[in-house]
């Protein structure tokens, strides 16, 4: 290939493949960084919490004033929501997945007296089966029974539950490097309450409601207490496909059955998720019409001062079409001066990808970018400068010969 | 070797036909120098075109070297134009951003001849103009003559069978116009044939075949002996 | 001469319609790119309350017990009822209030709104001075009522609408919460300031504001439902009055003091204040206090997040790219006119005037992609204002703001535009007239 004389073209004319070359570097630049920050958003907000999404629904009221006797409310709002049609599986629950508030505990150990374990665990705690109601899969163990559960009410300082179920995240921190994680069931876990509770099951998986990045937005323990405060708040599992129907009427029986209480909030699990990861989704979607527009731009002026070049060297084309150049070998000398152009670009790129990734690294904790990504986006910026160059080119291409004996 | 049949060209926009050429017959025969002569529209630069396979007739027949070209597609007058042909154009038309190595070197790419054989003919071609000195120079630090001398060279490393020259020298003072003259007989007596469309009677006169074209016929043609060189200096 | 080159300017735009649009847009882009984060960044980060940010500080005191304290060494992000309590009732400094969010049901007196439930904040009657909000009607509460823990409450004026109608006054009216009876002194003028600096723990800092105000001695006295962050270390003893001796952290606690110099006094105080408390076995831990501004409070917290950074950072590489992209377009529109100026400066226009012209040129391409890039600035925050309802508002654009924009835009263009008038100008007059 001819790569030598256009080179030596390129060193005469230095600033607009200059200019490209700059463009191409920053561009790639900004787009390897943001896919692998926008992958990383994506991947964050798609993580499982362990629940059966699409059939789960939260609902929630708050009373007006004083309660009188909230267990038979409960039971009453309870028996109200499971003889909807539809519904598989209702209870109380003191908090959900991803809802970004709720209860968590520190120093999970399975000796006495150790309190700076340094494992922390969301503290679940319902009268029913999280098991069945939020679909959580049991790996290990057996579920709770009636006879598991304990009331407490935080005015009298009641009885404590005697038995947890944990999270398979939570068991592989409390005993690392662990294979046979079922070897936990019967033992005694401290600090989930005053008093040890011993371990009878394991679920796979369930997120805390901060669902941090990392083991510990899994690490959680359910017990086994029916709380007897004034506070109403449900979760709902329904057939497949009958969610919306089943929220639609939960909603309307638990406002008509008391008028003492106002309804809080009724959620779909897909709105509590979209809300959670509403930001992650924000920051992704911005970053991908960013991305898109750089590309857009780059190629745009790629476009530019390629046909610019092309108007300028029309007399030169034809006459190298006159001593000889087919269509093709016109086409061929853009597509090679773009490639050499791009390449000198992708390369002053992948130092500032680094630069850049190095300062994302340093000042914002972002993780260090894989290799794939710098790979990914060079090939991007080496397929648009072809694709941009090509209409010049082709452009280029239909320059007559005749152009060579024309005096002006 | 170049052999033309009632060769015509007509310029069509919308509603009207410019007649350019209207019926050349014309036969080139190997070794010949022929200067086209003819006054300002008269179609010079459209039978050099159509000569140099740089536009197609729209009648008639070209013969060139004993092939057809009417009818071969681009690719083919491209191929035809990088063995048979060589350029000089008026304006010199070096590529200003390349040095003489490389500007020689544009036309054998095209052939596809590799690396040694390319620098081979470079340098030859080079050497035969003067200019060996001169290889890694630009065209911007030559004057005009040594340019136009660096296009001659640039036709000739192709060992072409026919030289096109428009107005070679037309862009040249005098002094210089003579020295690329006579390294056109020069090469003319090599036994290369050679096309010249000029407007300058003197220079005409030097060749040995005379074509005149006038509103697009050849209407005059005249045979004579060369002039000896002692007798023009 | 200047409306000369100007109307020049605004001709040749016309001249390459193609490459003057992508000037242009690709201006605006990169334009609006900026500042929208830009706009995000400065409301996220900005001093919420310039003029006394240096005298406003949070308190911090490390409880708990030895043994389990925090690995970062930071104390405790609130404060124990006790403490709470004790600093405020000695009220060592010129103003002070505790924060305690809280949550109650409102039953509207009128019949055809349904009971909600909506968040207050119970405070100090200094807070209102403390953090400048603004009074619209009836006034604040006063030193004797806060003592009292009176039954009285200030609403925010939107809250006034909701029960009341638009502009109906509302003083001396009766609210009730959780059905809790108490009576309406005063009514706010809009205050909301962003991110929430007065309350960043246990709260959404970009979320929506408190509806009601209630002196804390009352919110205390009848037992309001705590809305918030709360850690303990120990269960604490059952009921209200066990929660309030124990040593859990809920409370949140604000001093101002006269002169950002006094602090070093303050801080002594404090110490001195834990010392005391040790005495009476409490506070176990080695003293660990933290005094801070409101903006050493804010990096603290973390107010600002990566992402937004980030999207900044990433925002003007991308207006770089922009910039990039316009010096080339402008180098191909300028020097596809060599002819142009070749033909000026054989008319006697000196280089000085070409540089001119040129510059006026890149100016009007900077004027017009910063017009463009102004309005979409406003799409791209109305459609932030609409994804995330954290930050809706946030995302006001003011005039300096404004200004910026314009700014950088033409700054941008200028400099865009250097590179190629100064290529530009070193075209020789004879070398164009010449034919080629």
């Amino acid at each position: 290939m001819e790569v030598r004389p256009i080179l030596s073209t390129l060193f005469r004319n230095k600033t607009a493949p200059l200019l490209i070359a700059a463009q191409v570097a920053l561009t790639l630049a900004i787009v390897a960084n943001s896919l692998y920050i926008i992958r990383e958003r994506l991947a964050s907000a798609a993580r499982p919490t362990g629940l059966d999404e699409p059939n789960i629904g939260w609902i929630n009221l708050s009373p007006v004033g004083e309660v009188a006797d909230p267990k038979t409310m409960q039971e009453v709002d309870l028996n109200t929501l499971r003889a909807i049609p539809g519904v598989r599986s209702a209870t109380w629950a003191n908090m959900i997945p991803l809802s970004q508030s709720g209860w968590n505990s520190g120093g999970m150990s399975l000796k006495e007296g150790d309190n700076d374990s340094g494992i922390n665990s969301a503290h679940y705690f319902s009268p029913g089966s999280l098991v069945d109601t939020f679909g959580l899969n049991l790996i290990a163990g057996r579920d709770f029974t009636a006879d598991d559960v304990f009331d407490h009410d935080p005015e009298q300082g009641s009885a404590l539950p005697k038995t947890v179920i944990i999270s398979k995240a939570l068991a592989e921190a409390l005993l690392p490097n662990e294979a046979d994680l079922g070897q936990l069931v019967g033992q005694q876990l401290f600090n989930a309450t005053e008093a040890p509770v011993t371990i009878i099951g394991i679920v796979d998986r369930l997120q805390t409601p901060w669902s941090n990045e990392g083991a510990d937005g899994e690490q959680s323990y359910i017990l086994p207490i029916r709380y007897l405060v004034g506070s109403f708040q449900y979760a709902i599992r329904t057939e497949p496909g009958q969610l919306d129907r089943v929220m639609k009427e939960a909603a309307d029986q638990l406002s008509t059955l008391r008028s003492d209480r106002v309804l809080n909030s009724q959620r779909t699990f897909a709105e509590i998720r979209a809300s959670r990861y509403a930001n992650e989704t924000l920051m992704a979607g911005l970053l991908i019409a960013v991305t898109l527009f750089l590309l857009l731009i780059t190629a745009s002026g790629i476009v530019g001062l390629s046909s610019l070049w092309v108007n300028q060297r029309r007399k030169q084309i034809g006459v190298r079409r006159a001593l000889g150049a087919r269509r093709i070998d016109v086409i061929r000398y853009f597509l090679v001066e773009n490639m050499l152009i791009t390449s000198g670009g992708v390369l002053l790129g992948l130092l500032l990808t680094l630069a850049l990734n190095q300062v994302l690294v340093r000042q914002m904790e972002v993780p260090r970018l894989p290799a794939e990504y710098v790979g990914f986006g060079m090939v991007i910026m080496w397929l648009l400068g072809v694709a941009s160059v090509l209409g010049p080119a082709l452009r280029a291409a239909r320059v007559p010969p005749a152009v060579a004996t024309r005096t002006v | 070797m170049i052999r033309m049949n009632k060769l015509s060209k007509v310029y069509r926009t919308h509603m009207i036909e410019t007649h350019a050429l209207r019926g050349i017959e014309i036969d080139v025969q190997p070794g010949e120098f022929v200067a086209v002569t003819g006054p300002s529209g008269s179609g010079k630069t459209t039978f050099l075109n159509i000569a140099g396979l740089l536009e197609e007739h729209t009648g008639g027949d070209y013969f060139l070297d004993g092939v057809n070209v009417t009818g071969l597609n681009d690719n083919q007058r491209s191929r035809l134009r990088n063995e048979k042909l060589g350029f000089i154009f008026q304006g010199f038309n070096l590529i200003p951003d390349l040095n003489l190595f490389d500007n020689v070197d544009v036309p054998l790419r095209y052939r596809g001849f590799n690396a040694a054989e390319r620098r081979r003919r470079i340098e030859e071609a080079l050497a035969q103009v003067g200019l060996s000195a001169r290889i890694k120079h630009y065209p911007s630090e030559l004057s005009g003559g040594q340019q136009q001398r660096v296009a001659i060279a640039r036709a000739l490393a192709g060992s072409p069978k026919v030289l096109l020259a428009d107005e070679p020298t037309g862009n040249l003072d005098t002094q210089m116009a003579r020295g690329v003259m006579e390294l056109l007989e020069e090469i003319n007596a090599r036994g290369t044939t050679i096309l010249m469309v000029t407007h300058d009677p003197e220079l005409a006169a030097r060749a040995a075949r005379n074509v005149h074209i006038v509103d697009g016929l050849v209407t005059d043609f005249v045979r004579r002996e060369a002039p000896s060189l002692v007798a023009v200096a | 001469m200047f409306f000369y080159y100007l109307k020049l300017g605004a001709v040749n735009l016309k001249r390459n319609p193609i490459i003057t649009a992508l000037m242009v847009i690709t201006l605006a882009v990169g334009v609006a790119a900026a500042m929208t984060t830009l706009t995000i960044l400065r409301g996220m980060s900005g001093d919420p309350i310039p003029h006394k940010s240096d005298r406003l500080f949070y308190v911090q005191i490390d409880t708990g017990p030895v043994g389990r304290e925090n690995p970062n060494g930071e104390p405790d992000a609130q404060m124990s009822y006790t403490d709470t309590m004790n600093l405020w009732r000695a009220a060592k400094a010129p103003r002070q209030t505790p924060l305690m969010g809280t949550s109650d049901t409102v039953s509207p007196e009128r019949k055809d709104l349904q009971p909600f439930i909506t968040t207050g904040l119970a405070v100090g009657a200094d807070f209102f001075s403390m953090f400048d909000v603004p009074l619209l009607e009836g006034r604040f509460w006063s030193a004797e009522q806060d003592k009292a823990g009176s039954d009285v409450v200030v609403i925010t004026r939107q809250m006034r609408d909701r029960l009341f109608g638009e502009g109906q006054s509302a003083v001396g009216k009766r609210l009730m919460l959780s059905q809790r009876e108490l009576t309406i002194i005063g009514v706010l003028d809009t205050w909301s300031p962003l991110p929430k600096f007065y309350r960043l723990v246990g709260s959404n800092r970009y979320g929506s504001h408190e509806d009601y105000f209630l002196p804390i001695e009352y919110a205390v006295r009848v037992e309001s439902g705590i809305e918030g962050q709360v850690s303990c270390t120990s269960r604490p003893d059952p009921g209200f009055q066990g929660f309030l001796q124990s040593d859990c952290t809920w409370l949140q606690y604000w001093v101002e003091l006269a002169e950002a110099g006094d602090r070093q006094g303050f801080a002594d105080y404090l110490v001195a204040y834990v010392n005391e408390q040790k005495k009476l076995d409490r506070l176990p831990r080695t003293v660990n206090n933290r005094l801070r501004d409101v903006n050493e409070w804010m990096v603290q917290q973390g107010v600002v997040d990566n992402d937004t950074v980030v999207a900044t950072w990433l925002a003007f590489a991308f207006l770089a790219v922009c910039l990039v992209n316009t010096v080339g377009l402008l180098l191909a529109k300028f020097s596809a006119r060599p002819g142009e100026i070749g033909v000026r400066r054989a008319l006697g226009a000196s280089r000085a005037e070409i540089f001119s012209q040129f510059l006026t040129e890149a100016g009007v391409v900077g004027l017009v992609g910063a017009a463009l890039g102004i309005l979409l600035t406003l799409a791209a925050l109305a459609y932030v204002r609409q994804y995330a309802r954290d930050i809706a508002l946030l995302t006001e654009m003011d005039w300096l703001m404004l200004l910026t924009t314009v700014l950088i835009s033409l700054v941008a263009a200028l400099g865009a535009g250097l590179l190629p008038t100064w290529r530009a100008c070193q075209v020789l007059p004879a070398a164009q007239l010449k034919s080629q």
